[in-house]
């Protein structure tokens, strides 16, 4: 029988050199390891644990250690400030070479744009949302502070290989961006868990014309139902988007034919409603036709989920001409720097702007309780990654999450409303 | 310091539902030190817990405990809780449970035998949860040795200083000649 894309990724990366199955455990071989703000304090704290008093002693690779300081960027606080401090003087000790410290963005989304993953590495990452890579064809997961300590000293980390789950969608990609539609109907459908543990193996005729900024968004989500992994196939477009961002050669995994799938789900995309999760889960989904007619107080496009090019496009798009509904608070944050500068030479910073949009800073806080905070019974319609209860402040607060069109359509009917009855040409 | 996982462990139950996210567990965002997490954990489901969790209790859950973010669930321990055993539980949560050496057991089926307050029997080396009470159980799965091995260490960090000691000692010695 054959391999699925986890098991070619791990046989290939397994240090006693024997293929692996789904279930075996082994000792991997890391080709880069991404750290955000942990790299200081946490890191600290797990050397002093295992009785380094003075820190890491090492790290395994400077080459492949990526330090980009996404949560704390620019400094909200005194203590960010020091922490980055700290971590400036870690990072020239250990003698890290990439560095992103003076620069806003979300680290997923720079870890893209600067080209430090390839198609078929094993790449690691102190945040939960490294499973995005997989949409570049790169077995990106999310590990512990515990497992960066380790990974960042040996280059080498435990994993158990996962089962895969096949999600084939099928269906033409729209005018405008639905992978959020897409894996919040997976959630709603199938369950938060449906991956729990598993790599995901997104295939079909929608998932090979779609987008890169689509798939990331189908990837990153990769966690909200448990994902290990969450591939795309390496092609054309994967090599276009990574041709002027790397010159480093690479081998991307591909599945064999007779793979062995735990599960396989099939989507009609063509036939998928709007849907929005309702508080507090991400697997609390339903059509937008059972919320309509919700007041909201607040609205966000952004995210490592949804704070790319296509997502800010579609709202400058549906925006121009119109207004922000009254008492709306509309927040727009590119997922980094990189994203930002498109979205300004191509206008739609002003169009946004024009509307009565918050373009906010680049970076990770408008996901959490760090920009943009919610008070009690305070409503927001969000297509940034979880509406955990207090995720946005006060624990009595609303949290929907929607696509970005949808998001938009709420802004400017401040209130949840299906966009084809908002903006024409939907 | 390390945890025996054949110990077997005792405790009261608190009990709680499905697709537990790291957010209640450790609300880091609004209490960014431990103190302060110690009083507000799990008050998302159960406002009480902080306040009335004793130590040696045991926190029992639904599928997908611990989802969410990457943050450990370290101040479950603080509060004095002595295992968790869950249906079923997100990766990054179990991976931060072994790493730390927190005792995290998947017992399926455990939700059905056993209620809030009731006392359960932890048996690693049985492979079995039991209801103290009613003598319900159900099976527990084993881990691979490489994870008990971490256990007994006392987590991922002790095991990593352990490996690299020993490679530091393999270097300076001499080889042996035969």
């Amino acid at each position: 029988m054959g391999l699925t894309m986890a098991e070619k990724l791990f046989s290939a990366h397994n240090l006693s050199g024997d293929e692996v199955r789904a279930g075996d455990v082994l000792e991997a071989r890391i080709d880069g390891a991404m750290v955000h703000y942990h790299a200081a304090e946490p890191m600290h704290e797990m050397a002093a644990q295992a009785g380094f008093p003075d820190g890491m002693p090492r790290v395994w690779d400077p080459e492949r250690v990526y330090v980009l300081l996404d949560h704390h960027q620019p400094t909200l606080s005194q203590k960010q400030a020091d922490e980055n401090a700290l971590i400036r003087k870690e990072v020239e000790r250990l003698g890290i070479r990439c560095f992103h410290d003076s620069e806003p963005g979300i680290a997923h989304q720079m870890m893209a744009d600067y080209g430090l993953m390839r198609p078929g590495e094993l790449v690691v990452g102190n945040d939960s949302h490294t499973v995005s890579y997989g949409a570049l064809n790169v077995g990106g997961t999310g590990i512990t502070r515990a497992d960066m300590f380790y990974a960042l000293l040996f280059g080498e980390l435990w994993f158990q290989v996962p089962a895969s789950v096949r999600v084939v969608l099928n269906g033409q990609p729209r005018n405008y961006p639905i992978a959020k539609d897409i894996i919040l109907y997976l959630a709603g459908r199938y369950g938060d868990d449906f991956a729990g543990s598993m790599a995901i193996e997104y295939t079909g005729s929608f998932a090979s014309q779609v987008s890169i900024d689509s798939r990331m968004c189908l990837s990153a989500h990769g966690v909200e139902v448990g994902a290990k992994l969450a591939f795309f196939a390496c092609d054309d477009a994967t090599r276009e988007f990574l041709a002027p961002r790397t010159d480093k050669s690479y081998t991307p995994v591909a599945a064999d034919a007779d793979a062995h799938y735990e599960r396989e789900i099939s989507v009609d995309v063509d036939e998928l409603p709007f849907v929005v999760a309702r508080p507090h889960q991400f697997g609390n989904v339903c059509d937008v036709d059972e919320v309509v007619g919700q007041r909201i107080n607040q609205a966000q496009i952004g995210s490592c989920a949804n704070g790319r090019f296509e997502d800010i496009e579609i709202a400058a798009r549906m925006l121009k001409g119109r207004k922000v509904a009254k008492g709306v608070r509309f927040l727009v944050s590119p997922a980094s720097q990189a994203v930002y500068l498109r979205c300004v030479k191509e206008g739609l910073i002003e169009t946004l702007l024009e509307a009565g949009v918050q373009v906010i800073t680049p970076g990770c806080g408008i996901c959490q309780p760090r920009v943009g905070f919610l008070s009690d019974r305070e409503v927001c319609i969000t297509s940034t990654t979880r509406n955990f209860k207090g995720r946005k402040g006060s624990m009595n607060a609303d949290i929907y999450l929607a696509g970005p069109l949808t998001v938009a359509a709420a802004a400017v009917a401040g209130e949840i409303a299906d966009p084809r009855k908002v903006f024409d040409g939907i | 310091m390390g945890f025996e996982i054949n110990t077997v462990l005792r405790g009261r139950v608190w009990k709680f539902g499905d697709s537990v996210e790291t957010d209640a567990i450790n609300p880091y965002y609004r209490y960014p030190t431990m103190d302060e997490l110690k009083l507000h954990t799990m008050e998302a489901y159960r406002p009480e817990f902080a306040s009335e969790v004793r130590p040696g209790d045991i926190l029992v859950a639904g599928r997908n405990f611990g989802c969410g973010s990457s943050r450990p669930g370290l101040v479950l321990r603080e509060v004095g809780i002595a295992a968790i055993v869950v249906e079923s539980v997100a990766r990054l949560f179990l991976r931060n449970s072994v790493d730390r050496a927190i005792p995290i057991f998947l017992a399926p089926g455990v939700t059905s035998i056993v209620e809030d307050g009731e006392t359960l029997v932890i048996d690693y080396p049985a492979a079995r949860v039991t209801n103290a009470t009613s003598g319900a159980s159900v099976a527990l799965r084993k881990f691979p040795p490489l994870i008990e091995q971490i256990y007994r260490v006392g987590g991922l960090p002790e095991f990593a200083r352990e490996r690299y000691l020993r490679e530091q000692q393999a270097r300076t010695e001499p080889p042996v000649r035969t």
